[in-house]
């Protein structure tokens, strides 16, 4: 088993880099790969030269930083919550970051990217914070079931005041969109750097839980037993969890379904155990965002689709097939 | 749980929590009140003493604007009743609180094609039947990936449901923008500009489906317990579990065909309805009722709050929906 996870570990990491050596050089614009090259060491004022070093390496910095975030984040979210269900989307993170832009935009006239990134990071943490302190006051406690109750009950309030805002005031629409539909594309570099700190802390926090969290999927009792303090544990999963999923969507907008399908795509590689499982969901994550964006730029040319768009279509047929796996799910 | 039990024949018997009749009767008394303050309310302001005399054919001056205002009310009791009893099968079958028709693809599976069709421009008459045949498809390809229970139920519906988002987004973003428009606006669902055919298609539907919710309801009370138990007592654990998704994808299906996705409805209802009722499983009489209480409320609001901009059902729903069901949850600590 050791041997396989190594392996596996190797080829992920792999892919990635591939991943990553591919968005710098599949484009909508076919750049030949000698004009890439040299972009990369020596850029000049070129027109492919400008391309490359003002898109292509912006979005593919955020594509890394958001792939591997929201990777880990469903994996902190599903162990934390005991729910392979758990997502940013059901758990509301991801349109408390909208309700964060959109408040950005009509009550503090925020019109640049990098300005919404904080109120997005924000709305993010409010909500996800409020999501785990509303489920911990109900008569159940954090149970998965009240957890994922709170939270789709707190998305849809937050979608519906969004929408709603949309709807009457077509001038923020106009700005919100810009935010909401960019995915990876037309974000500069600033908005990468502005988050990367709370993806940085994020990370570190799931580092520190990943033992914690092992002893918490034996059981509560089992893991007071075992001398693992869960009060810590808790929080530092949830807080990484929701810094990591505020700083994705924020950054590239809400992007559905990595978060939900990579965790579980990592356990059907390498098994639960969390620092396996958190070491191979960031370069699975960063394939699978970065590959998705890939394809959306050049499948159909010349218009984009969004990666999130990509994600939806690839990952769901392999999630339906790792569904029917009976020790992966239980029912 | 206190229960009465009812003997109308030698051979028939069936249970009534008392704590859930009396939840029907007040959800009941206060559908009676939103449908006469949703007939009261609207550009024109109607005394609640004209609607009255309007109902009974007294003659008054409101008769117009009361009979205007009808039809989209009832159908907004006959949708969001459906949706109501949908989520509260789904949700009671799967024993997940998560299981409604727009999380596990059925409203995704309508909207793609739905948008398929508007963008395609074919006419607007076989919009309804491929809307369901898009639902009832999503539904099946849920069901035979994972099996009608629990957890492995809703993740095959939601990855079904987010793969047909995803599509139905390459369709509009391909799709002339006017198209494109048209078919978002189906998709988020409203009942403006609807009335009477589509009340009567959605309730013919439960019409039909009552007998099977009959039995389900009582069904449902073994589901409670563990599949091995049901199975001692002589329960047929798989076919009644298949009866009943079905049973709620239907009904689903075809309120969403009819009016686009009404969010959140399927969700809430049944367990507003189940904690109303302080019962164990989302109870499907209370649960209807408390999707058309809920559904007729939103409406009223979508259509007056911001008038003359109208705002579709579904965030109304959600805006009402979900602070309630967040202070349902809260409260029920001690």
């Amino acid at each position: 088993m050791g041997w396989r996870r190594v392996l596996v570990l190797v080829g992920a990491s792999v892919s990635a880099v591939l991943a990553v050596l591919a968005s710098l050089a599949v484009g909508n614009l076919g750049i030949p790969l000698g004009d890439v090259w040299r972009a990369l060491v020596s850029p000049d004022d070129s027109a492919h030269s400008l391309i490359v070093q003002t898109q292509r390496i912006p979005r593919t910095l955020l594509g890394v930083a958001a792939g591997a975030a929201l990777a880990v984040a469903g994996v902190l979210m599903q162990s934390l919550t005991r729910n392979p269900l758990a997502d940013p989307r059901i758990m509301g993170v991801s349109s408390g970051a909208s309700l964060g832009v959109v408040i950005a935009i009509t009550l503090f006239g925020v019109d640049t990217l990098p300005g919404y990134v904080w109120f997005g990071v924000f709305g993010a943490f409010v909500t996800g914070m409020l999501v785990y302190t509303l489920a911990a006051r109900t008569r159940t406690g954090s149970s998965p079931v009240t957890l994922a109750l709170v939270g789709a009950a707190l998305d849809a309030s937050f979608s519906a005041v969004v929408v709603a805002v949309l709807t009457l005031d077509a001038q923020t629409f106009e700005q919100y969109r810009f935010w909401v539909i960019g995915s990876l594309a037309g974000r500069p570099a600033d908005v990468t750097f502005t988050v990367l700190p709370f993806i940085v802390a994020g990370l570190l926090l799931a580092v520190i839980s990943a033992r914690g969290l092992d002893a918490l999927a034996l059981g509560e009792e089992v893991a007071v037993g075992l001398g693992s303090r869960i009060a810590v544990t808790r929080f530092g999963a949830a807080a990484g969890s929701v810094l990591l999923t505020g700083a994705a969507v924020a950054a590239a907008g809400p992007i559905g379904f990595v978060g939900l399908a990579v965790p579980h795509f990592a356990r059907a590689l390498v098994g639960s155990d969390h620092r396996w499982l958190l070491a191979v969901s960031v370069p699975l994550g960063i394939v699978f965002l970065l590959g998705a964006d890939v394809i959306g730029r050049v499948i159909l040319l010349p218009d984009e689709v969004r990666a999130g768009v990509i994600t939806a279509v690839l990952g769901a047929p392999i999630l339906l097939l790792l569904v029917r796996r009976p020790r992966l799910v239980t029912a | 749980m206190t229960r009465l039990v009812v003997r109308p024949a030698a051979a028939v018997s069936f249970t009534l929590h008392r704590r859930g009749l009396l939840a029907g009767a007040g959800l009941i008394v206060a559908i009676v009140v939103a449908v006469l303050a949703s007939l009261s309310i609207g550009s024109t302001f109607v005394q609640p003493g004209d609607v009255v005399r309007a109902i009974f054919d007294i003659p008054t001056w409101a008769e117009k604007v009361v009979e205007l205002r009808t039809p989209r009310i009832v159908l907004a009791l006959v949708v969001g009743a459906a949706l109501g009893l949908a989520g509260a099968l789904l949700q009671g079958v799967s024993r997940n609180p998560l299981a409604s028709p727009d999380v596990i693809g059925v409203s995704q599976g309508a909207g793609l094609a739905a948008s398929i069709v508007i963008v395609a421009g074919a006419p607007i008459a076989v919009l309804p039947p491929l809307a369901l045949l898009g639902g009832l498809g999503a539904a099946a390809v849920v069901l035979l990936f994972g099996s009608v229970r629990g957890n492995r139920f809703v993740l095959a519906g939601i990855a079904v449901a987010v793969a047909l988002r995803a599509l139905t987004e390459i369709v509009i973003v391909g799709a002339a923008p006017v198209d494109g428009q048209r078919a978002q606006v189906w998709i988020v669902g409203t009942l403006a500009g609807w009335g009477y055919d589509e009340a009567l298609v959605v309730a013919i539907v439960i019409a039909v489906l009552t007998p099977v919710l009959f039995w389900a309801g009582r069904a449902l009370d073994t589901s409670a317990l563990s599949d091995d138990v049901a199975r001692a007592i002589g329960v047929r654990v798989g076919p009644r579990r298949l009866v009943m998704a079905v049973s709620g994808v239907i009904l689903a299906a075809f309120a969403t065909a009819q009016v686009g996705a009404v969010d959140f409805v399927a969700l809430a209802a049944p367990q507003i309805a189940r904690r109303l009722a302080k019962a164990e499983r989302p109870p499907l009489f209370c649960a209807a009722l408390t999707g058309a209480l809920l559904t007729v409320v939103a409406d009223t609001a979508a259509r007056t709050l911001f008038a003359p901009t109208q705002l579709p059902v579904g965030v109304l729903t959600a805006a009402l929906g979900g602070p309630y069901l967040i202070w349902l949850l809260v409260r029920g600590k001690r």
